[in-house]
C-alpha cells in the first residue's frame, strides 16, 4: 500500500475534501439551480396552458358573437317583415277608405245633380207651362173655347211629366 | 486542399506548426538519437506512484518520525485547487441566478439538464432526483481535476529536493529496514551503495533561490553515487543536483483521490440499498442461506451467489479506483514521454487525447455509480422460483 502511495492521512484528507465540495455545491448550486429550472418549466407549462385556454376562450366568444349576430339579423328581418305587413295593411285600409269616400262623394254628387236637375226641370216646366199658356193664349185666343183650352193644357202637362220621368 | 492552403492565414499557421514540429523533432530525444541534435532535450521527469510531499517536514506529526505523519502532497493541493475552481463557478452562478438564464448559468444548466435527463432516464424521476447530486459531483470533480491536470505548470514547476536530502532519506530507509530484518552492517552498506547507484538525479542551473533545467541537458543526469563522488572531489562547480518536486500534480494520479471517491460512492450505494430494502432485505443479497436452512439442497447455489455478490461489491471498489487512476496516470506518463521525444508541438495531439480521456473517465465513474445505485435499490424477488 505504501508503495502505491495509499496512506490513511491522505485518504482521509481526500474524503473530507470531496465531502466539503459535495456539501458546498449542493447548497450553492444544485438546490438553487434545480429549483429555478423546475420553476421555469412550471412557468412555461402554465403559460402554454393559459395560452390554450385563451385560444379556446377566443373561439368560444367568437362563436357566441356569431350566434348573437345571426339572432339579431333574424330579429331585424322579422321586424322589417312585420313592419312591411303593417304598412301593407294600413295602405289597404286607407285605400278602401278612400275608395268608399270617393264612392260616397260621387253618390252624393249624383244625388245633388239629380235634385238640381229635378228642381231645374220643375222650374222649367213651370216656366214652360206659363210660357206655353201665355203663348197659346196669344196664338189661339179666340179659336179655343174653354173646353178645348183645358184639354190642351192637360196634354201639355202630361208630356212634361213624361219628360220629367225620363 | 490547395485552395484551402492558398488562404494566407491558413498557410502561415500550417508553416509555423510545421516548422515547430521539425524543430521539436530535431531538438528532442528522437532527433538526438537519430541525428545527434538534442538541443531541446531534457531528461525524462522523475516518475513515481506516491505523490510527492510539498514540504520536507510533515504538516502534522503523530508518533515517531516517519510514521503516522501527515504530509501535504502536491496532489492534495491540486484537489483543493479543483475544489476552489468549482466553488468559484458555483458562487458566480449563485450570485446572479435568475429565471431568465444568462452567461455562465446557461452552461451550468445545459450540463445539469443533460445529466438530470440521463439520471432520470436510468433511475426514474423520483430516484433520479435522489442520486443526481452525488453523480454530478463525482462527474464535475473528476473532469475538472483531469482537465486542470494537463495545464502547463502541473508537474513542471516546483521546488528542488536536494540530492543530500534524498540520499539521507534513502540511507535512513534502508538502514531501518535492515535493522528490522537483523542484517549485518556490511550487508546494509552494500544495499545502500547499490540503491545509490540506481538512484538517478538531475542537474540544474540556477542562481539564488531559483533553479531551472537548461535546454539540451538530457545527458546531464547522474546517479546519486556519482553525485557523492563528485561532491567529495569538489567537481560540482556550483551546479545544483536533486529532483523536482512539482507544486501541482493532477489529483487523480494519486491513488488516494480515486479511492476516496470510490469509497464514498460505494458507501452511498450501500446506504441507498439499505434504505430502500431495509437492513435485512439488503443483507439477504449477500448472505442468502434462507432456502438452505429450509432444507433445500439447491439453496447452496443461492448462498454461493450471495458470496459472489459480496466479492463483486469489493471488486467494484478496486475497479473504480484503478480504472480512473490508471487512465490518468498513464496519460501523464504519455505526455511526459512525448514531451521527451518530440517537444513543442509533437505533444499537442496527446493533449486532445487527454482531454477526451479525462472526460470519459469522469463520465464512466459517475454513470457506474448511478447504475450501481439503481441496482442496489431495485427490489429483488426473494429467491423462490
Amino acid at each position: 500500500m505504501e508503495g502505491l502511495g495509499i496512506n490513511l492521512p491522505g485518504l482521509i484528507t481526500q474524503i473530507i475534501s470531496f465531502l466539503v465540495l459535495f456539501g458546498v455545491l449542493y447548497a450553492l448550486l444544485y438546490k438553487p439551480v434545480l429549483r429555478i429550472m423546475d420553476q421555469r418549466s412550471q412557468k412555461i407549462r402554465e403559460g402554454l396552458e393559459s395560452a390554450e385556454r385563451a385560444r379556446q376562450e377566443a373561439v368560444r366568444s367568437q362563436e357566441e358573437m356569431q350566434k348573437k349576430m345571426d339572432e339579431a339579423r333574424a330579429e331585424g328581418q322579422a321586424l322589417v317583415a312585420e313592419a312591411r305587413g303593417i304598412a301593407e295593411r294600413f295602405k289597404e285600409e286607407e285605400l278602401t277608405k278612400a275608395r268608399q269616400e270617393i264612392v260616397g262623394e260621387r253618390d252624393r254628387a249624383r244625388a245633388n245633380i239629380q235634385r238640381e236637375r229635378d228642381v231645374a226641370i220643375e222650374e222649367l216646366r213651370q216656366e214652360f207651362a206659363g210660357l206655353a199658356v201665355s203663348a197659346a193664349e196669344r196664338v189661339i185666343e179666340r179659336s179655343l173655347d174653354k173646353e178645348a183650352h183645358r184639354d190642351l193644357i192637360e196634354k201639355a202637362l202630361q208630356e212634361s211629366s213624361e219628360l220629367k220621368r225620363k | 486542399m490547395a485552395r484551402f492552403l492558398s488562404n494566407p492565414k491558413v498557410l502561415a499557421v500550417v508553416l509555423v506548426v510545421g516548422v515547430l514540429f521539425l524543430v521539436g523533432l530535431l531538438g528532442g530525444a528522437l532527433g538526438d538519437s537519430l541525428f545527434g541534435t538534442g538541443f531541446l532535450k531534457s531528461p525524462v521527469a522523475h516518475i513515481q506512484l506516491p505523490s510527492e510531499h510539498l514540504f520536507t517536514d510533515p504538516f502534522i506529526s503523530l508518533g515517531p518520525p516517519g510514521q503516522g505523519s501527515f504530509f501535504i502532497t502536491n496532489s492534495m493541493l491540486a484537489t483543493w485547487v479543483t475544489i476552489l475552481v468549482l466553488i468559484s463557478v458555483a458562487l458566480l452562478v449563485r450570485r446572479r441566478l435568475s429565471l431568465v438564464p444568462r452567461g455562465l448559468q446557461n452552461l451550468v444548466e445545459v450540463i445539469f439538464e443533460a445529466f438530470l435527463g440521463l439520471v432520470e432516464s436510468v433511475a426514474g424521476a423520483e430516484k433520479g432526483r435522489r442520486f443526481f447530486p452525488l453523480v454530478i459531483t463525482i462527474f464535475l470533480f473528476i473532469v475538472t481535476a483531469n482537465w486542470l491536470g494537463i495545464l502547463p505548470g502541473f508537474g513542471t514547476v516546483g521546488r528542488l529536493e536536494t540530492a543530500d536530502y534524498i540520499i539521507e532519506e534513502t540511507r535512513h530507509r534502508i538502514e531501518e529496514k535492515g535493522e528490522k530484518e537483523h542484517k549485518t552492517i556490511a550487508v546494509i552498506e552494500h544495499e545502500i551503495e547499490a540503491e545509490l547507484k540506481r538512484l538517478k538525479l538531475q542537474v540544474y542551473d540556477g542562481s539564488g533561490s531559483v533553479s531551472f533545467m537548461p535546454l539540451g541537458t538530457g545527458t546531464k543526469e547522474i546517479t546519486a553515487y556519482e553525485y557523492e563522488e563528485m561532491k567529495g572531489k569538489g567537481d560540482l562547480e556550483g551546479r545544483r543536483v536533486g529532483l523536482l518536486v512539482p507544486f501541482l500534480r493532477s489529483a487523480n494520479t494519486d491513488l488516494n483521490s480515486p479511492l476516496s471517491i470510490a469509497l464514498i460512492a460505494m458507501f452511498m450505494v450501500e446506504f441507498w440499498g439499505i434504505k430502500a430494502l431495509g437492513f435485512f432485505g439488503y443483507g439477504r443479497k449477500f448472505i442468502n442461506i434462507g432456502s438452505l436452512l429450509r432444507g433445500k439442497p439447491f439453496g447452496i447455489i443461492d448462498a454461493f451467489v450471495g458470496t459472489l455478490e459480496g466479492v463483486s461489491e469489493f471488486a467494484r471498489l478496486i475497479s473504480f479506483t484503478f480504472r480512473l487512476f490508471g487512465n490518468i496516470f498513464a496519460g501523464e506518463v504519455l505526455l511526459v514521454a512525448m514531451g521527451f521525444l518530440i517537444p513543442l508541438v509533437g505533444i499537442a495531439p496527446f493533449f486532445g487525447l487527454e482531454l477526451f480521456v479525462g472526460f470519459i473517465q469522469a463520465f464512466i465513474f459517475a454513470m457506474l455509480t448511478l447504475v450501481f445505485a439503481v441496482m442496489a435499490t431495485a427490489v429483488h424477488e426473494s429467491g423462490e422460483h
